[in-house]
């Protein structure tokens, strides 16, 4: 377990450190400098002032330099200044965490209850029929784009019934809508691999040993197949963040939220690449975590995976 | 008609206002919007819209001004750098217009600068030193004293910028080198080079006034709304990050402009500026009364909000260029003037406004908006004429390839457009702009709207089309002239010498003669701006809002009411 531990996290460690040395370099490919680009974002400048303001920033070093010094101050815990606010990058990203990691963490929870509810539903429905179209609810969830579900509950809970604030005001409902909206889309694929997951455990011999044994068939669902089918769905639980981080971000500016999907905008639009640099590695980092945390999470269901050698959760779980 | 004599202070077109036409401008827009509103009616989707109009006379509030309540306003976008010079967006001078007074007060109607912090001002005969006088009694908000000491502080950080703060100069405040302080109360500017624009320039946002206190922070202190003080009508409430802002009303506000409708406190006891990214919410917002004000109404969306007996309001946008599609000529493509006339007759704006605008726009004369002072009307040389252009495309060589774009020299007259995501009429403009050059053989290559590829397209000479409008506080020379200027990037000599001639140049008559050269040489005989609309910032506000505007586009919360209170 020790020696699976220790690989894991290095290999974390790793992506992380490759995924800032992308960013720095993408950063580089761009035509100008980062203070150029924001300098000339309205009117023009004197070079007199880009100059300055560059060698304020350290954007006038050799690129070695400059790779290396943002390294340094990234370890000690700063990532930079915003050249918008003058605020440390670290400030401004972790003022807008909070509100996104309600957001993103309620429609995670809730995506996995929705996801458990709709597979364990297209599985034990009496009906045939009814199994049958509870199993096309997941597509018909990832089909339905996120901005698009939450223009339409604005528009009707809003400003039809006004029932709900256009506005984040507190309320149960201004949280739990932007909450389902993102979860609903969230939740799609975990279902379709849970449930695909668990057409392949029935299909297994042992169930129907478990079923001539008089096993009811809510036993053989919870304490049998869902533990049997749980690995893969652990694994896109770990890829959604991916998907939860971009729905976050459109959900935010739909539901207009405060959150790191306001400054991803506002980076983005303001040219303030110090921030965007700080809100890719964070991403990344998220990204990487989650999934780390999702491998170290493998062996638990599946003990085979520590003996399996260079053996990656993912690869042997699917 | 009930409300009291108004004066120059007001900005913003709605037909049959409460205050009703005052001068002979005034009264001549009201017939230009009756006759748009006749004609309107008679073409199918556009009638709806003039229709719409016409409705919203009844929904304006009229009457005495209501004291108290609290203003909702929604914005487009959060901002988190509040920083005087930096307010150079809609969203940020909008809110900072109510928060930081400014030397002087620029009246639409009169077309020059007032009194308002500085109770008189005066220039020397060659436009390089002007003395203000600062009106006694003024404070900022955290009580120290905004005198001539507090204005000079001002003045040198626009001038100079604060390099301690990586705070840059005004670009407005061109040529600008001392102040000092004469006698007790006055101060006296002096420039490096002569600019007769600079009195406008000090009535800009990007000039509003902080306390000395706020001009020693650090960056970071001066962009937070929360640590600037000044000395407006509002002062700094609240503020929840990239969800709202609470302004509340300065008690003993007593140094409004000159001639301001309302000469002392705000009406209102709070403004909460909130932010509404999407667009398709906007009418919404306000027909189900959870704003009061909103910006950024899209012109499918007036017709309805004015039916449903809210106001449609056009903010129109005095102190700006008209929104036109500046031409760089780094690829080569448009080098030759002609080309860029024949794109410029290849334009049918009349069917612009009648297919992506609506009545709320008015069509561009000139590269300044209609009321600008020395705007020239050419119209008539923009009239739409694809067979011209066709002939000047001809003659300079660009013949039609197989697929009908034009060639020469075996490259294609192919060309790009960036613009930001901030207007929501732009893309759809150049959407149709598109087709119409299409049909003389210029391909158009749509990038408007594109906010990452603007990063990239904004440096870049060769990109030959930037769609936007800019402010003219120092007049048309900070925009086209400098040689890094992001309209053109290119430094015309004829052009900077007109410039140059119109910074030397007295108001008046002799400035006027100058800036219609400008306007000709920008528009018809270099063709560097393809002229489209005059900028104009269409409000959407309830029923009971009471509200005017800056010629700025900004609204004036200061003099803002509510029926309900």
């Amino acid at each position: 377990m020790g020696r699976y531990l220790a690989h894991r996290i290095g290999q974390a460690l790793l992506v992380v450190w490759l995924a800032y040395t992308l960013i720095f370099l993408a950063v580089q490919l761009l035509p100008s400098d980062p203070v150029t680009i924001f300098l000339t974002s309205d009117s023009a400048v004197d070079q007199a002032a880009i100059d300055t303001m560059k060698s304020q920033y350290g954007y006038d070093q050799p690129l070695l330099v400059q790779y290396l010094q943002q390294l340094a101050a990234l370890l000690r815990g700063d990532a930079g200044f915003s050249l918008t606010s003058g605020e440390p990058v670290t400030e401004r990203i972790g003022g807008a965490l909070g509100s996104t990691l309600a957001l993103a963490g309620s429609a995670l929870g809730t995506a996995v209850v929705i996801a458990l509810a709709v597979v364990a539903a297209a599985t034990l429905a009496p009906s045939p029929v009814l199994r049958r179209a509870l199993a096309n609810l997941p597509p018909l969830f990832s089909a339905v784009p996120v901005f698009w579900l939450g223009l339409v509950l604005l528009e009707l809970l809003s400003i039809r019934l006004g029932v709900l604030s256009l506005f984040p005001d507190g309320s149960f409902l201004s949280l739990a809508v932007p909450v389902v909206v993102l979860a609903l889309h969230v939740s799609a694929p975990m279902a379709q691999v849970l449930l695909k997951g668990v057409e392949q455990v029935y299909r297994q011999p042992f169930i129907n040993v478990l079923r001539a044994k008089g096993a009811s068939p809510a036993w053989i669902f919870y304490r049998h197949a869902l533990k049997n089918a749980a690995g893969p769905a652990l694994s896109i639980l770990g890829i959604t963040v991916g998907t939860l981080f971009a729905g976050s971000v459109i959900t935010e500016t739909v539901f207009a939220r405060a959150g790191l999907g306001s400054v991803v905008l506002q980076a983005v639009t303001t040219q303030d690449v110090p921030l965007v640099q700080g809100l890719v590695l964070l991403t990344a980092t998220v990204f990487v975590a989650v999934n780390l945390l999702v491998d170290l999470l493998h062996p638990l269901l599946d003990p085979r995976i520590l003996n399996a050698r260079q053996g990656s959760a993912p690869a042997l779980a699917s | 008609m009930v409300s009291p004599a108004p004066t120059g202070r007001i900005n913003g077109r709605i037909s049959g206002h409460p205050n009703g036409p005052r001068t002979p401008l005034r009264i001549a827009a009201l017939f230009a919007a009756a006759a748009l509103t006749l004609t309107g009616c008679g073409s199918g989707a556009q009638g709806g819209s003039a229709g719409a109009n016409a409705a919203n006379a009844q929904a304006s509030p009229a009457g005495e001004p209501v004291d108290g309540g609290t203003l909702v306003y929604a914005e487009v976008t959060p901002i988190n750098n509040w920083q005087t010079q930096a307010a150079r967006f809609y969203e940020k001078s909008n809110v900072l217009n109510s928060v930081l007074d400014r030397l002087t007060y620029f009246d639409p109607e009169k077309g020059e600068p007032v009194p308002w912090i500085a109770s008189a001002f005066s220039a020397n005969a060659d436009s390089t030193e002007f003395t203000f006088t600062i009106r006694p009694g003024v404070t900022f908000s955290d009580g120290t004293a905004l005198d001539a000491a507090a204005i000079k502080a001002n003045l040198d950080s626009f001038g100079h910028g604060i390099p301690a703060a990586q705070i840059q100069p005004n670009v407005d405040f061109a040529g600008y080198q001392t102040s000092e302080v004469i006698g007790t109360n006055q101060v006296k500017v002096t420039l490096d080079a002569p600019n007769s624009n600079f009195l406008r320039a000090t009535s800009s946002v990007t000039a509003g006034l902080v306390s000395p206190a706020t001009l020693q922070q650090d960056a970071a202190g001066q962009s937070a709304i929360s640590s600037i003080s000044g000395s407006g009508p509002f002062v700094y409430e609240s503020e929840k990050p990239d969800e709202e802002v609470v302004l509340a009303k300065r008690d003993g506000y007593a140094w409004a402009p000159e001639g301001a409708d309302n000469p002392g406190e705000a009406h209102l006891d709070k403004v909460v500026i909130k932010y509404l990214p999407e667009v398709a919410h906007r009418a919404g917002a306000v027909q189900s009364g959870q704003v009061d004000l909103v910006r950024g109404l899209q012109p499918v969306d007036e017709a309805a909000l004015a039916a449903s007996g809210n106001q449609v309001v056009a903010a129109d946008g005095v102190d700006l260029t008209v929104n036109m599609a500046a031409v760089r000529i780094g690829s080569g493509k448009l080098a030759d003037p002609a080309v860029r006339q024949a794109l410029q007759a290849g334009i049918d704006r009349q069917s612009i406004k009648d297919t992506v605008l609506s009545e709320s726009y008015t069509l561009a004369g000139s590269v300044l908006n209609h009321q600008a002072p020395g705007f020239v009307d050419l119209s008539a040389d923009l009239a739409y004429d694809p067979e011209k252009a066709k002939k000047l495309l001809d003659d300079a060589g660009w013949q039609p390839g197989s697929d009908g774009i034009r060639e020469k020299d075996g490259e294609k007259l192919e060309v790009t457009v960036t613009s930001s995501n901030n207007s929501v009429v732009i893309k759809p403009a150049f959407e149709l702009i598109e087709q119409q050059w299409r049909q003389i053989g210029v391909k158009l290559n749509n990038r408007a709207g594109d906010n990452t590829f603007l990063t990239t397209a904004m440096p870049d000479p060769n990109v030959e089309f930037y769609g936007t409008r800019q402010f003219i506080y120092g007049g048309l020379g900070p925009i086209f002239e400098p040689a890094n200027n992001t309209m053109t990037h290119t430094s015309d000599p004829e052009l900077n010498a007109l410039f140059a001639a119109e910074r030397a140049a007295a108001p008046g008559p002799e400035r006027d003669e100058v800036l219609a050269a400008e306007q000709r040489a920008l528009v018809v005989d270099k063709a560097f701006s393809l002229v489209l609309w005059d900028e104009v910032q269409v409000y959407g506000a309830h029923r009971s809002t009471h509200i005017e505007f800056t010629s700025g586009t900004a609204p004036i919360f200061q003099s803002a009411w509510k029926v309900d209170g």
